[in-house]
């Protein structure tokens, strides 16, 4: 699991995070797991990476928090995607898919 | 709307930070727990389940740590953990940290009062609408100086000019007002119809001066102060009824002006000027002028604009000579009001600034001093992982509250100070009454903490942090080699302390003994037990009437020494080293009865003759006045009973004019025509010679000057002089008694002689005594700094001390060896000092009197004290370097 197989940019990985709560809310490690599951298991993100993250788009409105239930009926915190943190997603998957043409483009793996 | 969201954050972060923590510790043990779950349910023992999810967590206060980094507001945070920190470590030296406080208290402190003078003098603008519109204009002489204008150049300014919107002009004097609650001197300012325009002020009350008001022989009008409304005339909201007897004329009062507005200077009453007709003297300069732009025009533009008229009037004009203008000059009214003020001010405000250096020259030792003791610290917190940036900021922030606690005090001192530099300001300073700590003095005073904080954080951090840190685990604590390098930059800053404090005790040094050389300059006159008496009585232009005001002045010099103790009595026009303004002077003519001209014309033509013309100040006086002042008579007489009204007029003269006019001849006898003085056409014999008076101040030329006799050519106002033994409190109350006793209607004012010649000196004495005062301070605190340094170096060094003398070195090499490095640091400061003032002295230059900027006595006086001082500060460390017991040295660690 570690080292990572890729570095994750921290704009990368705010971009997983919102992706992955359009499924719906759910708590840190189901985002962690989440991702894995839809990168696959390309990015395993640690925790250390993961509530920086978190804490940081809660504060820019992006997501918003809640303390709920777990599976096994543990209290966790929950996040939620907020209407910016959906505009965000949007904006973030346009620059992305810009990007990564002009990436893949420049490198000729098209 | 995520703006609303981060503020939201941000203050939680703040405020409820307790809250926020427990929440995230709840939430990364949940984390922990669900992990170690789902390792369970594939199939782990529980302990290894607990245990493979705490690696893949990585720490729960790493991750806490790393969250936190993230949060908005965290900067505050550290911020605020760096000052609790700092303030510790200043609380563990009390000591330090209260001479540092203190240091800069006083630094600052002296350098926000001194500003704020400065500030409220200088550069604080004039309390009228757009007052940098508002501009002085002056007539240009022959020689390049600034003079009044004339009535006819004005009215020539005024008509021609394409540049002012308004201009007027206006003059100020004392008079005897009564009408009001009491009579009292006040002082009026006769002003063409504009002038409020010109300031963009309107009456409160009534209405402004209109053209048909300053028409000759209008019906008199007079607009007050506000001040004077209310305080004199009891506030009447209905003004017809308002009348003042000004200099025996009754003026009905029109308006009331804002209140603030006294221009210029302690104006309570404006009156319109020439009433009586306008003077037609092209060189007779008896007003002020002002003038606000129009929109868009540039003082460049006025100055071309006046200029051209003004030399279109010289080239036409028919009266030709010295007096005549020659060209036009436009400033801005503040610089004029405030010209003559700024050299000195500045001056001031140079030499604070070097105290201030000085002071932070200490300061930045103190704490370099303090930061070696640190070395150890630093370099277990940079062990520890604390990144540079971070250590240099630990020492921004003691600065900052270093600086801000002496920027604090200084500021409660400088309202203080200001306070007593009031009291201390010569009279003669404008605009007083607008120094204090205002909101920019304020600003300028948390500007300039802050700039010491950034200077003096930036120097320790840099010093400190430079290198390797981790040395300081190394060298074992008591660096030797480490501390080498901030010893030395502690010389430097000791050199730069005594160089800086050289120029400033040099400055106050030449001051210093300028004062004492003007102070050695006989005046001409005596200065003590004399008591001055103003007294103004209505101006007047009939002879009969001024005729009797010579009776007046007669019978009131007799009753004056009638009181007991008195033992003469006098009068003059123009009381010598009185700041308010100076005796007319002029050019008279020399001549006989028979050549007296019967045209104007014919005048004209005498004074194209440049061996009738001669140039002196003209002054009324008595007899009395002479053996008041005991000004000495050199030839001749003076004024006696001989000479009454209806006798020839007589005249004596100064003894530099006797010298300068009549060289090698005897002046006595000859007769000579003033009338341009008071328009009395008679001639006047000259009678005697009279040694010669400093009246314009002892740093002042004597000017020549003709006396006329007070009893032959009457004057309204005058100063009484009486020279008496008796308590001056008992003359002042019987003199009062007196006047009051022969005309109820005229106030007078008191002072005593010495009172008007102390005040003379008072913008020399403010200079010395602040200047002074500063080198003083710079002068203990740079022999501080050199004992400090000293100090530490031996401290230092009582390893290799002890070393040395284990191995044969007597005390008096130690001495020498110790002296010999403070002497060398001493040295290169006296020598950068001496270089600077050579340099800088210059400035000072126009302040000074019978001293060159380089005076050899000052500079060897001020090097001498300064090595002496610093010597003695290197002296107490040297001796006890020789105390050092090699024993104990060595154990020393």
């Amino acid at each position: 699991m570690s080292p990572e197989p890729t570095s994750l940019l921290q704009g990368t990985l705010d971009l997983l995070i919102l992706k992955s709560l359009i499924a719906g809310e759910m708590h840190g490690l189901g985002v962690s797991r989440r991702i894995q599951q839809i990168t696959g298991g390309t990015f395993v993100v640690k925790p250390g990476s993961l509530f920086p993250a978190l804490h940081r788009m809660e504060e820019e409105g992006w997501i918003s928090s809640f303390w709920g239930a777990s599976e096994n009926n543990r209290r966790a915190k929950y996040y939620r995607l907020s209407k910016a943190g959906l505009r965000q997603l949007e904006a973030e998957t346009k620059r992305w898919g810009r990007i990564s043409w002009a990436i893949a483009q420049a490198l000729g793996v098209s | 709307m995520p703006l609303f969201v981060k503020a939201r954050s941000f203050l939680r972060n703040l405020f409820l930070s307790r809250r926020v923590e427990i929440d995230l510790d709840q939430e990364v043990h949940a984390h922990l727990e669900m992990m170690a779950e789902e390792n369970i349910r594939a199939g782990m023992q529980p302990n290894d389940a607990l245990r493979a999810a705490r690696v893949e967590l990585g720490g729960i206060d790493q991750v806490k740590v790393q969250v936190r980094e993230q949060r908005l507001g965290n900067w505050l945070h550290s911020v605020l953990f760096d000052c609790r920190y700092g303030i510790r470590q200043l609380r563990k030296n009390p000591g330090p940290t209260a001479v540092i406080v203190f240091t800069l208290a006083l630094a600052i402190g002296a350098t926000t009062a001194i500003f704020s003078v400065v500030y409220g003098v200088l550069l604080r603008p004039l309390p009228y609408t757009d007052s940098n519109r508002i501009m002085a204009v002056f007539e240009v002489n022959a020689e390049g100086r600034w003079a009044h204008l004339a009535d006819p150049n004005f009215d020539d300014f005024r008509d021609q000019n394409r540049s002012f919107q308004a201009i007027a002009k206006y003059s100020e004097y004392v008079v005897s007002v009564s009408g009001a609650s009491q009579p009292s001197r006040t002082t009026v300012a006769p002003v063409s119809p504009d002038f409020l325009k010109v300031f963009g002020i309107q009456p409160i009350l009534g209405r402004d001066f209109t053209a048909d008001d300053a028409k000759k022989g209008a019906g008199r009008t007079v607009l007050v102060s506000y001040g004077y409304w209310r305080q004199d005339l009891g506030s009447p909201q209905d003004l017809s009824q308002a009348h003042l007897k000004i200099d025996g004329a009754v003026y009905s009062v029109i308006g009331v002006l804002p209140a603030g507005f006294r221009f210029p200077a302690d104006v309570d009453l404006w009156l319109p000027a020439d009433l009586d007709g306008e003077n037609p003297s092209r060189t007779a300069h008896n007003y002020y002028a002002a003038g606000r732009l129009r929109d868009g025009v540039t003082v460049e533009l006025a100055n071309r604009d006046i200029s051209a008229i003004a030399r279109r009037i010289h080239d036409t004009s028919s009266e030709q000579g010295d007096y005549l203008l020659k060209d036009g000059i436009v400033v801005s009214l503040q610089n004029s009001i405030t010209g003559k003020a700024r050299p000195p001010l500045l001056v001031l405000l140079g030499a604070v600034g070097f105290l201030l250096l000085v002071a932070c020259a200490n300061v930045a030792n103190l704490l370099l001093a303090q930061a070696s003791v640190r070395e150890r610290e630093l370099a277990i917190r940079s062990a520890l992982g604390a990144a540079r940036g971070r250590l240099i900021r630990q020492f921004l922030t003691e600065a900052f509250l270093l600086s801000l606690a002496g920027g604090g005090l200084g500021v409660l001192g400088a309202f203080w100070g200001v306070a007593g530099l009031l009291g201390l300001a010569p009279q003669n300073l404008p605009r007083l009454d607008s120094v204090s700590i205002s909101v920019p003095v304020l600003l300028f005073a948390f500007l300039l903490s802050t700039a010491v904080a950034a200077g003096l954080g930036a120097f320790t951090a840099a010093r400190v942090t430079s290198g390797d840190l981790r040395k300081g685990l190394v060298e074992g604590g008591r660096g030797q080699a480490g501390s080498q390098g901030s010893q030395r930059v502690g010389r430097v800053i000791v050199a730069a302390q005594i160089a800086i404090t050289l120029v400033l005790v040099v400055g106050a040094g030449l001051l210093g003994r300028s004062l004492m050389k003007v102070l050695e300059v006989n005046p001409g006159f005596r200065v003590d037990k004399i008591v001055t008496m103003d007294v103004s009585l209505p101006w007047v232009d009939d002879p009969k009437a001024k005729a009797s005001q010579a009776i007046f002045f007669s019978n009131l010099i007799d009753r004056l020494k009638q009181i007991p103790g008195v033992r003469k009595v006098g009068a003059t026009s123009g009381l010598p080293m009185n700041q308010d303004g100076g005796l007319p002077d002029g050019m008279f003519l020399l001549m006989t009865q028979n050549e007296i001209p019967r045209t104007t014309d014919g005048f004209g033509a005498l004074f194209q003759q440049k061996e009738r013309i001669g140039n002196a100040d003209f002054c009324v006086a008595t007899d009395g006045y002479f053996q008041v002042l005991g000004i000495p008579l050199i030839r001749g007489r003076i004024f006696d009973e001989r000479d009454g009204a209806n006798s020839p007029h007589v005249a004596v003269i100064s003894e530099s004019l006797a010298r300068d006019r009549w060289p090698n001849q005897e002046p006595i006898g000859h007769t000579i025509e003033f009338g341009n003085m008071d328009g009395d056409l008679r001639l006047l014999t000259i009678v005697g010679i009279v040694g010669d008076t400093h009246e314009y101040g002892l740093d002042a030329p004597p000017r020549p000057t003709v006396y006329v006799n007070l009893f032959q050519r009457p004057r309204a106002a005058v100063t009484l002089t009486m020279l008496s033994d008796a308590d001056t409190r008992m003359v002042t109350s019987a003199a009062r008694g007196i006047l009051q006793d022969l005309n109820p209607e005229i106030p007078a004012r008191f002072r005593t002689f010495s009172q008007v010649y102390s005040a003379s000196l008072g913008s020399r004495r403010f200079n010395v005594i602040l200047i002074g005062f500063f080198g003083i301070v710079a002068l203990l605190l740079a022999t501080a700094g050199v004992f400090g340094v000293m100090a530490y170096s031996v401290s230092r060094r009582t390893r290799e001390i002890g070393v040395r003398v284990a191995l044969g070195a007597g005390s008096g090499d130690v001495l020498r060896m110790i002296l010999g490095q403070g002497l060398r640091t001493i040295f290169i400061g006296v020598a950068i000092g001496i270089a600077g003032s050579l340099a800088l002295t210059r400035t000072v230059e126009s302040l000074l009197f019978g001293v060159t900027a380089t005076d050899p006595l000052t500079f060897g006086g001020v090097t001498l004290l300064l090595v002496g001082a610093a010597l003695l500060a290197c002296f107490i460390p040297a001796r006890r370097a020789t105390k050092v017991d090699p024993m104990v040295a060595l154990r020393y660690e």
